[in-house]
């Protein structure tokens, strides 16, 4: 994928996007994204509560919890896209490189420029294939080539072999695992930081889903992942680190993955994901 | 209810369920009847209509023999069997809308034009459309785009007001010029420059080049032909660029696309060559001919008040349709956006929430006003407060257009609605603003249900007549609008003027063939719009 | 957007140029929304400015009880006659159209195949979509010798020596050239889609539960419909019934030409006769009003504005009225 050399501000992220920082141990990541008493209502509902977070760059990091327990929610958080809910109210500090996102000077379109988002249903555009995946080159006025970047993106998403040859046919015509992974190249084109994954999963077949669970991994290469799911398993699988969320929309644990799924502190996480609830 | 007898009995069928059913089926029947009573009525009157316009009575039993045997049956049998095959059937009615839709474009824009002043017409076009293209231009040149979109925008509004400026001194020198160069740059120009983009989209600049200096050069040599043989030059010019072009460039893209389908495309020139045939054998064999009202005379001349033969509608279909298209540009507009903006743009809290509200309300009773009283609106707005003279062109059109806005807002509010939410989550993820989306992604999806919606609305406005006699339209001009602040009438006008007129062959002759003609714009603009609805509506 | 790898502070923000032309496209669009504001308003003005002057003319308490509208020979403005030709319009057109529209509604929503369903629709929205124009002239020329070939028809309700009631027969007289009867038919014709579109979506938005709840009692199809579903769907219904009758009501061009320009007031007892005769709308009124010479100015050329504000003041309360019994359909699912 390295071997265009057209577009140097994304090159410049590709291959300084650093294997070595993946490769580092955990610990040893940087911070991109550090949430501070994070309490969110919608109308007179709490729906998170106190969750004060750090995600670090090159993780992947899980968010598990019982339906209705905030993980959505603090997910879309990060890049302002409950911003479109009006009764949603939020409070306390989301940092994102240092700043905090919700600043009166910061332009949720511009944050999410840096934060793509990829949904639980996939959602490509009504548009051709290519078109799809250079939407967000185009509505940022990209000038390199667009062509080319469609090219890595789908490469990137594990899906260029399966459509080169008919990038000009709609993106409905796709199936359900495929449009997902469509959803991911058009989110990754504009080469964001970091990419949020609300269940990316849930509405494909197993193996949909486990070419879509093996992207991510490879992702992990480039980009910082948080991902929703509610499929344990999956989450023990893809992911560095693990939060869990429980009812009332506290953070219970948040620890390495491996941790969290061997030896949780809370009785309560483990209760959770030995199925005793949830 | 049976009584607990043995359970056997009951599940069979009692006498009483037996009545049960009876009566649930009469009611079926006379629900079918209800609905059916209204639509039935209707087509009783417009065969009425039809049979007193057309007078099929007058003609001889050969006359039908002829047509039955070139036109209907040749017609019939072909749509029997372009039915049960589906690439013909689509190529068949693919020919019908580039065949009948480029004629009756081409007819229109002529009519227009012609009434409006072609030289006039031509420097409105030119100041209109130069700048923003010059704008495009140099939008493809460089990288700042942020200033396009308005640039456009102020590009057209300046151009119109410059050419209002020098449309006096240009259009004298320009009438040397002969009429059909103005067609030419109003319509082959056009017509040349969409073949070329068209073509070239798929097959390379330079075919597109070609393909679009073909047309030009096509134009240039109907003309001269035309002008070698005495012909109307203009009339030839426009039926070539808005008819012969377009129906060769469906023909040859459906020829590529749908080859299976090909034999369909003869569908409209059955149709055409049986009614040409047809009319030649009359001829051939002095057959007697319907002594019809539904002649050239009533679409080409203007109204006789005192014969009946001699009465045409020409300078009232011209009227209605510049009214309308007028309307059209002052209406539209402010309706889609004002649409957008309660969709997409206003909140459901807050003040602005309530206000939002209060605008939904509004238009909602603004739906329910009479048209009456929108013609008082229109007489106090446009002849008190704005001093405009009786019956001109922009005050029917505004009068219309306030009426119809409600209409337009409304269907683009549905269309927008249909718009599935997750497309619009799925642009603001990826950091697409508002605007963005709503060009993107939103209104892209909406187009077809908005069409529909205007394309209803404009049916409407055509027939409306109510508002226009309040503000006091003129029901009878021997002539078109020459502009639009000159006074016009429309075809409902002189529909409701002349039935009041008791003579047979006005009451039972000119007056219904008029409104045969005011059915025919209305049914096809309702066909229309229930065409592109049923296309594209249910996609998604 | 040149220097977005890094720091995350600097990049978070758009082009200033941007964010105002895009806060300037939606202000254009909150300012066609704000139009529509403005045309109530203007309305409103348009009206009451020459409205009041008429009625500081001629006192609102001789205009709204006088039984004389002659405003051109008898200078007389008495509205009642022309509001009692509405009446009649509107009740009988509301006789066909109601029933009609609501059966046509309960066959769509209940029992047409989707096929039918396309057909039919469309069909009866073309009965809204004619120029009443069109409507006038056809019940001028075609309906009103259609139904007068049937006419006159007496039938006697109490006949001679019955007890303490007098002789009464009920007599259809023969049609005059312009009649209340065919202006009613068509303008019961052309309300009809009104009626059966708003009443069928109601009626579609009762929830399947409640069907499948009436065939889980062993009811029939009509039983659901007539007993579950159409009372499920009683304020869409009145909904539709109040918007028809407000449509009615404000219809001008079919009834001018239909019904004539002789305002009346009601015949009694036999209101048959009502029908057979001519008379004369608000409407209408406002149309030969504004055909007349007296164009342009005096206490007759304000009167339309009067009828107008009339007219706009009843149609205005029903279409609330609508809106308030549709509403509370919307809240009821």
């Amino acid at each position: 994928m390295s071997e265009s050399d057209s577009s140097p501000k994304i090159q410049t992220t590709i291959e300084t996007g650093d294997e070595a920082s993946r490769d580092a141990p955990l610990d040893a990541r940087d911070t991109v994204i550090e949430t501070r008493d994070l309490n969110v209502y919608y109308g007179d509902e709490q729906a998170l509560d106190g969750v004060s977070m750090e995600i670090f760059e090159h993780d992947v990091t899980a968010l598990i919890g019982p339906s209705g327990c905030g993980k959505s929610t603090f997910l879309r958080c990060i890049n302002r896209m409950n911003d479109m809910i009006e009764v949603c109210r939020v409070e306390g500090d989301v940092e994102f490189g240092g700043k905090n996102v919700y600043d009166d000077d910061v332009d949720p379109v511009a944050l999410r420029r840096k934060i793509g988002i990829v949904f639980q249903k996939p959602n490509p555009f009504p548009k051709s294939i290519r078109d799809n995946v250079a939407y967000g080159l185009k509505i940022q006025g990209y000038e390199g080539d667009v062509d080319e970047r469609v090219e890595e993106s789908l490469k990137a998403a594990a899906l260029w072999d399966e459509v080169k040859d008919q990038l000009d046919s709609s993106g409905l015509d796709l199936s359900g695992g495929q449009q997902q992974r469509l959803c991911i190249a058009r989110a990754i084109a504009p080469d964001p930081e970091v990419i949020l994954m609300d269940e990316p999963t849930s509405a494909l077949d197993p193996v949909a889903a486990s070419k879509i669970e093996d992207l991510i991994d490879d992702l992990a290469e480039e980009y910082t992942v948080i991902i929703v799911t509610h499929n344990m398993q999956q989450a023990a699988r893809i992911s560095d680190r693990t939060a869990v969320f429980l009812t009332g929309g506290r953070l219970v644990e948040y620890d390495d993955t491996t941790k969290i799924f061997e030896d949780p502190e809370e009785q309560r996480v483990e209760d959770y994901i030995t199925g005793k609830f949830g | 209810m049976a009584t607990e007898d043995s359970t056997g009995d009951q599940l069979g069928r009692s006498a009483a369920l037996r009545l049960q059913q009876l009566k649930g089926q009469l009611f079926e029947v006379a629900l079918v009847a209800a609905t059916l009573v209204g639509i039935v009525s209707l087509l009783v009157l417009f065969a009425y209509i039809s049979v007193d316009a057309f007078r099929p009575g007058t003609a001889s039993p050969a006359w039908f023999l002829v047509y039955l045997g070139t036109l209907v049956a040749p017609t019939a049998a072909f749509t029997l069997y372009a039915r049960r095959r589906p690439a013909v059937r689509t190529a068949n009615a693919v020919a019908f809308a580039a065949v009948f839709g480029g004629l009756l474009l081409s007819a229109v824009t002529y009519a227009v034009v012609d009434a409006l002043s072609p030289y006039d017409v031509f420097i409105y076009g030119v100041f209109a459309s130069l700048p923003p293209m010059l704008v495009l231009a140099y939008d493809r040149t460089t990288e700042g785009q942020a200033y396009t979109g308005p640039l456009i925008l102020v590009s057209i509004l300046v151009g119109i007001g410059v050419a209002a400026v020098v449309d006096g001194p240009i259009s004298g020198p320009l009438g040397i010029a002969a009429e059909w160069i103005m067609y030419f740059g109003l319509v082959t120009v056009p017509a040349a420059l969409l073949v070329g983009t068209l073509t070239a989209s798929r097959r390379g600049r330079r075919t597109g080049a070609v393909a679009g200096g073909a047309v030009a050069a096509g134009g240039l040599a109907v003309a001269g032909a035309s002008i070698a043989t005495g012909a109307n030059a203009s009339l030839l010019v426009v039926l070539f660029s808005a008819f012969v072009v377009p129906t060769g460039y469906v023909v040859r893209r459906s020829v590529r696309t749908n080859p299976a389908g090909r034999v369909g495309l003869a569908g409209p020139f059955v149709l055409l060559g049986g009614a040409l045939l047809g009319a030649a054998l009359v001829e051939r064999f002095g057959i007697e001919t319907p002594d019809t009202f539904l002649t050239p005379t009533l679409v080409l001349e203007s109204w006789d008040g005192l014969t009946a033969s001699n009465a045409g509608v020409y300078p009232q279909i011209v009227g209605s349709i510049i009214i309308v298209g007028f309307m059209a540009v002052l209406a539209f507009p402010v309706g889609i956006g004002a649409a957008i903006y309660l969709e997409e743009y206003a909140p459901n809290s807050g003040f602005r929430g309530r206000l939002a509200t209060l605008l939904e309300v509004n238009i909602s009773n603004l739906a329910g006003v009479p048209s009456v009283v929108y013609g008082l609106l229109g007489l106090a707005l446009f002849r008190r407060t704005l001093g405009f003279g009786t019956g001109i062109v922009v005050s029917a059109s505004g009068t219309l257009g306030l009426l119809i806005l409600p209409i337009v807002i409304v269907s683009t509010q549905e269309a927008l609605r249909s718009v599935p939410d997750d497309l619009r989550q799925g642009s603001y993820g990826m950091g697409a603003s508002r605007w963005q989306t709503l060009r993107e992604v939103v209104l892209p999806e909406a187009i077809p249900g908005t069409l529909t919606g205007t394309i209803l609305a404009l049916a409407r406005a055509i027939g409306e007549t109510a508002p226009l006699v309040i503000i006091a339209v003129a029901t009878t001009t021997y002539s078109p609008p020459s502009g639009l602040f000159s006074s016009a009438t429309a075809l409902p006008l002189q529909i409701f003027a002349a039935s009041a007129n008791a003579k047979p062959e006005f009451r039972h002759g000119v007056v219904p063939a008029a409104a045969v003609v005011l059915l025919t714009l209305m049914l096809l603009m309702n066909a229309t719009a229930i065409v592109i609805r049923n296309k594209y509506g249910r996609e998604t | 957007m040149s220097n977005e790898s890094d720091s995350g502070v600097g990049s978070l923000q758009r082009s200033g140029f941007v964010v105002r032309k895009e806060r300037l496209y939606g202000r254009l669009i909150a300012a066609s929304a704000g139009l529509t504001i403005l045309v109530t308003v203007g309305i409103i003005l348009a009206l009451s400015g020459r409205a009041l002057s008429f009625w500081s003319q001629i006192s609102p308490i001789a205009f709204f009880t006088g039984t004389n509208w002659s405003p051109v020979i008898a200078n007389s403005y008495g509205v009642l006659p022309l509001i009692s030709g509405t009446l009649i319009v509107t009740i009988f057109s509301a006789l066909i159209a109601l029933p009609i529209g609501l059966a046509a509604a309960i066959y769509l929503s209940e029992y047409a195949s989707d096929t039918a369903r396309s057909i039919l629709k469309p069909a009866l929205e073309i009965l809204a979509g004619v120029p009443t124009v069109i409507y006038g002239y056809m019940a001028l020329v075609y309906v009103t010798p259609l139904i007068d070939g049937f006419l006159p028809i007496s039938v006697q309700l109490v006949p001679a020596g019955v007890p303490i009631l007098p002789e009464f027969t009920l007599v259809m007289p023969s049609l005059g050239t312009f009649n209340a009867l065919s202006a009613s038919v068509v303008v019961g014709i052309m309300i009809i889609p009104m009626v059966s579109s708003i009443s069928e979506d109601a009626l579609s938005a009762v929830p399947d539960s409640l069907r499948q709840g009436g065939y889980g009692l062993g009811s029939t199809k009509f039983d659901v419909s007539t007993r579950i579903v159409v009372p499920s769907a009683t304020s869409g219904i009145v909904a539709s019934y109040v918007l028809a009758i407000s449509r009615a009501i404000g219809e001008t061009m079919a009834v001018t030409m239909a019904m004539g320009m002789s305002p009346q007031m009601p015949y009694f007892p036999n209101v048959l006769r009502n029908l057979a005769e001519s008379s004369q709308t608000i409407t209408a009124a406002m149309v030969q009003i504004a055909g007349a010479d007296s164009y342009g100015s005096g206490p007759t050329y304000e009167a339309m504005f009067a009828l107008g504000m009339t007219l706009f003041a009843i149609t205005l309360i029903m279409n609330v009225l609508a809106e308030l019994v549709r509403r509370r359909f919307r809240e009821e699912y």
